[in-house]
């Protein structure tokens, strides 16, 4: 009896300060689900708005005419569709946001190579951190996830390939190419905003789905670039 | 010598040899013929590189050459351009030749031949053209696809201003294709079946990310496009020059321009190279500034380009100078002040020179308030000093010193400064004093007013000022005032004394000379006339008439005319011979009267008023306007006044009153005159021309009549604006009559009504005594008996009864009551008639029975047992619900008892009254009379009637009736 205590005692130790290094594991990171949830609610819905990066990139690349406007609204990038999001497992839906706006990160990290001075451009930067913080978020959420669910459920998706850019040759495509992109962005920010909203207030409860399926769906919506009918391959653009 | 005449002989020997041997091979003209050895292409830039050699050339010849390239466009046939241009061509060299096309190499075929002839002075043979090389096709081949639309070249850059043909090609499939620069729609010219050109002429700069051109198929919504950059001129480099500070470096400075740099990092900015000539050195500089390192100490020469340059265009501008002229000193350093004292200070200062070689100049400035007050150049080597005099005390200052090259000036030096202070020192000028007295009480009331010194003479800050009133009869009686700063003003009260005043300042270090007043016995007050003046925007002209040749000096003093007894009191000292002056003030407004007194300063003597003078700077018509009262309406007439007007205080001098009068019918009388008021209203305007008339009446007016009048002031400039009608109504014609007629009668009719009043109750009392009511005795009351049963028994000595009769059963029946209803003849008189409904309160006379007997039984059965008067008086109480016949039952019914037929027959006896009331109305004063005390010989008679009147036992004891009335208690 009197070793049963101690080692009780002990046990109860290893465990707290287990869970303490698994909370000091991720430092910044809120443990609340629900103001995680909500900051990537309203992250994703302030990137979903095209006036905070589209529309200024289209100003400045004098894109905003009628007939160049619809051809960069009507064509948008292809990313993954709103039912292919809401298709995949929660972690899944968390990793392929975070593989998409890595991407999305990269490709602004390079349209600054399109201004004479960023300075004209503050969007760039401000979408920089808002991206940023939809992925600290992102990764928070996701730990939070996988804490809960305590087996670390393998994700599937690996959108990586799918969305690098196609080899644009000239500026005028490239102009379009990245008018596209900014708007396929806005586009999917909307759908990631909209399945983060029918998340319940519950951490218990995980989607199950296919996402191979679902990916399968997404990378037939890609589009091709029409820049691969020119004659010639072109100068290869930053990204 | 004899060496060169050996070689010179040498040199004509093989000119000889040569031309034997010329003439030996080229005998015939000589045919050197271009071979092409490739011809390229490239998109960007759109370039065609024509590379050639002269396969004929001997070893290592040299030789010039004229040379043609003769370029078709689409077909060979058709020659756009013929180029001629002079080289020198080499044995065994590949000679290049660049070609920029005007239609992009994509959407056309170029064709090139060229061709030479030697034009070379070695050679004195006549030469021509050589042939034609073969055609050189020039092309860059796109693959189309039919459904492609392509458009070049792609992304071209040019210069704002330049011309640009822009072509676009589009598959078999492809129609209708329109292109667009931006919005614009660009009109193009056909080619071939598939190739379109667009010339742009005089492109613009739009936005540094370029200028879109595209073009799109309407069939197939397919559209590509190219980017035009289109970048602005580079300038030339401005105000480009170089100093040095310290021999050590050169700094060149230079406005460098617009920025001509393209976004898509087509062009960065422009770049600038400093170029010096002598020493062959380079360098990059950034936009606007180049440091240059001075490496050789001798050079004193420097001959610099500054070369800008972009893409498109390399712009330079030299400038060449001796490295000693262009010395820009730093600033001097060490700066020191010594005060020397309160008008003194001496500064020195070092300076940055090469040694005591060099002479320096330097320039001083002194500044007060930001302002240069002294400035002086000297000449230094290593140091300098100067000294500044004639400072004021108490003043801060600022001494700045700078620098320059005395022998070649190049550029003053930035400026040192050093800020000091002078120390204070007394005041050093009198106080302009002015003063006003008035006399009170047999005292005068002197205020002293002083213009406080200016900063230069106050030499410091003043603390306080001093006041010794020096009285001139009794020294004794002298006194002493200190006023503490900052005021200007002071109120002494003196006697009638001579007085001589000393006003002085004073600040930490001393005093200012003193100010003496001197105050007389005679005022010097004399009334005179005011006169008035026309003042300007300027200010007044004030002129006088002098008044004696001993004057040391004329005051001029003035303030605002208002109703405000403060004035802010200004004066104006002036020389002896003086007789007029402009007396100027930002303070002056139009619309405000300034009172002017000119005073005398005699030599001896009181002050002497000599004018008073009073105007405005510009008058304005009136903003006050009188305050009208009506007084004396008659029919005919009514009185204004406006006596409170102050018109001394309007914006004008007042010329006089203008009345204003509006009826319905708009008859103007004598006197007055039909006007149109500014809302087109019409009324009688009367002209009062005295101002000082402020009474009016208005007559001739109708009576019952509404007038509206308005009294307005006017000045020069014009009358009030501010005025508004009244309204007045003249009474009736005879109302007046009326009332003087009717009030006095009025008043004599009250007074007799108050006599009446008065008088009244002896007149009552005389003719009309009043009788009493036995109702509202206290004695009888039926309530009080009801309340106190020991009250209901009637004092029989305090009545006199005239009729005492008793009424036995068996009799009474016969007597009081015959048949149906008839009332014994010698009891009653008369017989009232039986109320009914419809009159029981009629009024009719309620003239009742003298004696007249019933049971009180009776009324208790029908509860109307309360019977506290007349008959009449119950009927009218009772109303119609009080049927007599209770009454005649009991009258005519046995229901008469024996006096000792029940215990409470003595309770139910009852009194009637016997008065008739002289209305059956009066039932209030049953209860009000109630109480009254009633003298009982006011009742005619009156009768107890036991309940069991008509009792048998009655008869039988017939003589206890007598012993009932005795009451209670008295068997």
């Amino acid at each position: 009896m009197q070793a049963q205590f101690p080692q009780k005692t002990l046990l109860s130790l290893v465990l707290s300060l287990l869970l303490l290094s698994a909370a000091l594991a991720m430092p910044g990171c809120s443990s609340s689900y629900q103001m995680l949830l909500s900051q990537l609610q309203r992250l994703a819905n302030d990137t979903e708005d095209p006036r905070s990066l589209a529309e200024p990139y289209m100003h400045h690349q004098s894109l905003n005419t009628t007939t160049l406007r619809k051809s960069c609204t009507e064509h948008p990038a292809a990313f993954p569709s709103e039912d292919a999001l809401r298709a995949l497992s929660k972690l899944d839906f968390l990793h392929t946001i975070d593989t998409m706006l890595g991407q999305v990160q990269h490709r602004v990290e390079a349209l600054k190579q399109q201004f004479v001075r960023t300075q004209n451009f503050p969007q760039l930067e401000n979408a920089e951190y808002k991206i940023r913080g939809i992925r600290n978020n992102v990764y928070c959420m996701s730990w939070l996830l996988r804490r809960s669910q305590k087996t670390l459920e393998p994700t599937q998706t690996s959108s990586r390939a799918l969305l690098s850019p196609a080899p644009t040759s000239d500026t005028f495509q490239a102009k379009l190419d990245s008018c596209r992109f900014l708007w396929g962005y806005h586009s999917f920010m909307g759908s990631v905003g909209r399945v983060f909203s029918e998340w319940g207030d519950s951490l218990s409860r995980s989607r199950r789905h296919s996402p191979r399926r679902a990916l399968h769906k997404r990378a037939h919506g890609f589009r091709h670039s029409r820049s691969s009918q020119r004659p010639m391959p072109r100068s290869q653009l930053p990204w | 010598m004899a060496f060169s005449v050996v070689l010179q002989k040498a040199f004509l020997l093989a000119l000889l040899s040569l031309r034997a041997y010329q003439n030996e091979v080229f005998d015939e003209p000589i045919q050197l013929v271009p071979e092409v050895q490739n011809v390229s292409t490239s998109s960007k830039p759109q370039q065609v590189n024509l590379q050639w050699t002269v396969p004929n050339l001997a070893h290592h010849q040299e030789l010039k050459m004229m040379l043609q390239i003769e370029i078709s466009r689409i077909k060979t046939s058709n020659v756009i351009q013929v180029v001629n241009y002079t080289t020198t061509v080499k044995w065994n060299q590949v000679m290049h030749w660049n070609w920029k096309p005007d239609i992009p190499l994509e959407c056309v075929k170029y064709f090139l031949r060229i061709r030479g002839m030697v034009d070379d002075d070695k050679f004195l043979l006549q030469s021509s053209w050589s042939n034609w090389s073969s055609w050189q096709e020039a092309h860059i081949p796109v693959s189309l696809e039919p459904n492609t639309v392509l458009v070049f070249p792609e992304d071209p850059l040019v210069e704002e201003g330049s011309n640009i043909t822009i072509c676009s090609v589009y598959g078999r499939n492809q129609h209708n294709v329109s292109c667009y620069l931006q919005e614009k729609p660009i009109p193009g010219e056909q080619l071939d079946s598939h190739v379109s050109i667009f010339n742009l002429n005089n492109v613009v700069f739009f936005r540094d990310t370029g200028t879109n051109f595209f073009c799109n198929s309407i069939d197939t919504k397919l559209e590509d496009g190219i980017v035009l950059f289109v970048s602005k001129v580079l300038e030339e480099p401005k105000n480009f020059s170089c100093e040095t500070q310290d021999f050590k470096t050169l700094n060149c400075i230079w406005e460098p321009g617009v920025d001509t740099a393209l976004a898509w990092k087509q062009q960065p900015p422009q770049n600038y190279t400093l170029f010096e000539s002598f020493s062959g050195r380079r360098k990059l500089c950034n936009k606007s500034s180049c440091d240059w390192q001075i490496t050789d100490d001798s050079q004193e020469i420097y001959n610099f380009t500054l070369i800008a340059k972009n893409y498109l265009r390399t712009r330079s501008v030299s400038v060449s100078f001796h490295l000693t002229h262009r010395v820009y000193l730093k600033a001097p350093h060490n700066v020191s002040l010594e005060i020397i004292n309160t008008t003194k200070a001496h500064m020195t200062w070092k300076v940055h020179s090469r040694g005591n070689d060099y002479t320096l100049l330097c320039q001083i400035e002194l500044l007060c308030e930001k302002e240069v007050i002294h400035e002086h150049n000297v000449s230094v080597h290593m140091s300098g000093d100067y000294l500044f005099n004639d400072l004021d005390p108490d003043t801060e200052y600022k001494a700045s010193v700078r620098c320059a090259d005395a022998t070649h000036f190049w550029k003053w030096s930035n400026w040192a400064e050093k800020t000091f202070s002078t120390p204070e020192a007394a005041p050093s000028e009198a106080l302009d004093v002015w003063r006003i007295v008035r006399s009170k009480n047999g005292s005068r009331i002197v205020t002293l007013f002083w213009k406080p010194l200016s900063k230069s003479r106050a030499n410091g800050k003043i603390l306080f000022y001093n006041i010794v009133a020096e009285n001139q009869d009794k020294p004794a009686k002298s006194k002493h005032c200190s006023i503490p700063a900052p005021a200007s003003d002071t109120q002494l009260t003196l006697d009638q004394s001579s007085y001589k005043l000393h006003i002085t300042a004073n600040n930490s270090v001393g005093m200012s000379p003193e100010t003496i007043l001197v105050l007389s016995r005679e005022s010097g007050n004399q009334e005179v006339v005011e006169k008035r003046i026309n003042g300007t925007k300027d200010g007044f002209l004030i002129s006088w008439e002098p008044r004696s040749r001993d004057v040391i000096s004329y005051i001029v003093d003035w303030c605002a005319h208002s109703q405000n007894q403060l004035c802010d009191l200004q004066w104006k000292n002036l020389g002896p011979n003086t007789t007029s002056t402009i007396i100027s003030s930002d303070a002056f407004k139009p619309g405000v009267r300034y009172n002017f007194r000119i005073f005398e300063i005699p030599v001896q003597g009181p002050v002497y008023l000599v004018e008073k003078q009073t105007g405005y700077t510009q008058e304005l018509a009136p903003l006050e306007s009188p305050e009208v009262l009506t007084s004396n309406l008659t029919s005919h007439s009514f009185t204004l006044s406006w006596q409170g007007y102050a018109s001394q205080f309007q914006a004008g001098f007042i010329q006089g009153y203008r009345v204003y009068l509006k009826s319905k019918e708009m008859h103007c009388h004598s006197g007055w005159d039909k006007v149109l008021l500014s809302d087109n209203s019409v009324c009688c305007n009367y002209d009062i021309k005295d101002p000082k008339q402020k009474i009016f009446t208005v007559e001739n007016l109708r009576p019952e009549s509404d007038y509206e009048f308005s009294v307005r002031s006017y000045t020069s400039v014009g009358e009030n604006q501010n005025a508004t009608f009244m309204m007045v109504t003249t009474p009736d014609e005879h109302s007046h009559m009326l009332l003087k007629t009717m009030l006095p009668m009025s008043l004599c009719v009250l007074l007799i009504m108050v006599v009446c009043y008065w008088k009244s109750q002896w007149v009552k009392e005389t003719c009309y005594p009043d009788i009493p009511n036995p109702s509202k005795s206290s004695i009888l009351s039926p309530i009080k008996y009801m309340q106190n049963p020991h009250l209901t028994i009637m004092n029989v000595k305090d009545c006199i009864p005239d009729v005492l009769e008793v009424i036995n059963k068996a009799e009474g029946t016969k007597t009081l009551y015959t048949g149906a209803g008839k009332l014994h003849a010698e009891n009653v008189t008369k017989l009232p008639p039986v109320p009914t409904e419809k009159d029981s309160c009629g009024p009719v006379p309620c003239i009742f029975f003298e004696n007249f007997t019933y049971d009180q039984l009776a009324f208790d059965s029908d509860s109307h047992g309360h019977v506290p008067g007349p008959l009449k008086d119950i009927l009218c109480q009772l109303g119609p619900l009080t049927p007599p016949k209770n009454l005649l039952n009991v009258l005519g019914n046995s229901n008469m008892k024996s006096l000792t037929g029940s215990p409470t027959e003595e309770t139910s006896l009852i009194y009637v009254s016997q008065l008739a009331s002289p209305t059956c109305g009066d039932k209030d004063s049953l209860t009000t009379n109630l109480p009254r005390p009633v003298h009982c010989s006011e009742y005619k008679m009156q009768m107890a009637v036991p309940p069991s009147l008509a009792s048998p036992a009655l008869s039988k004891n017939s003589d206890l009736s007598s012993m009932i009335l005795l009451g209670k208690g008295e068997p």
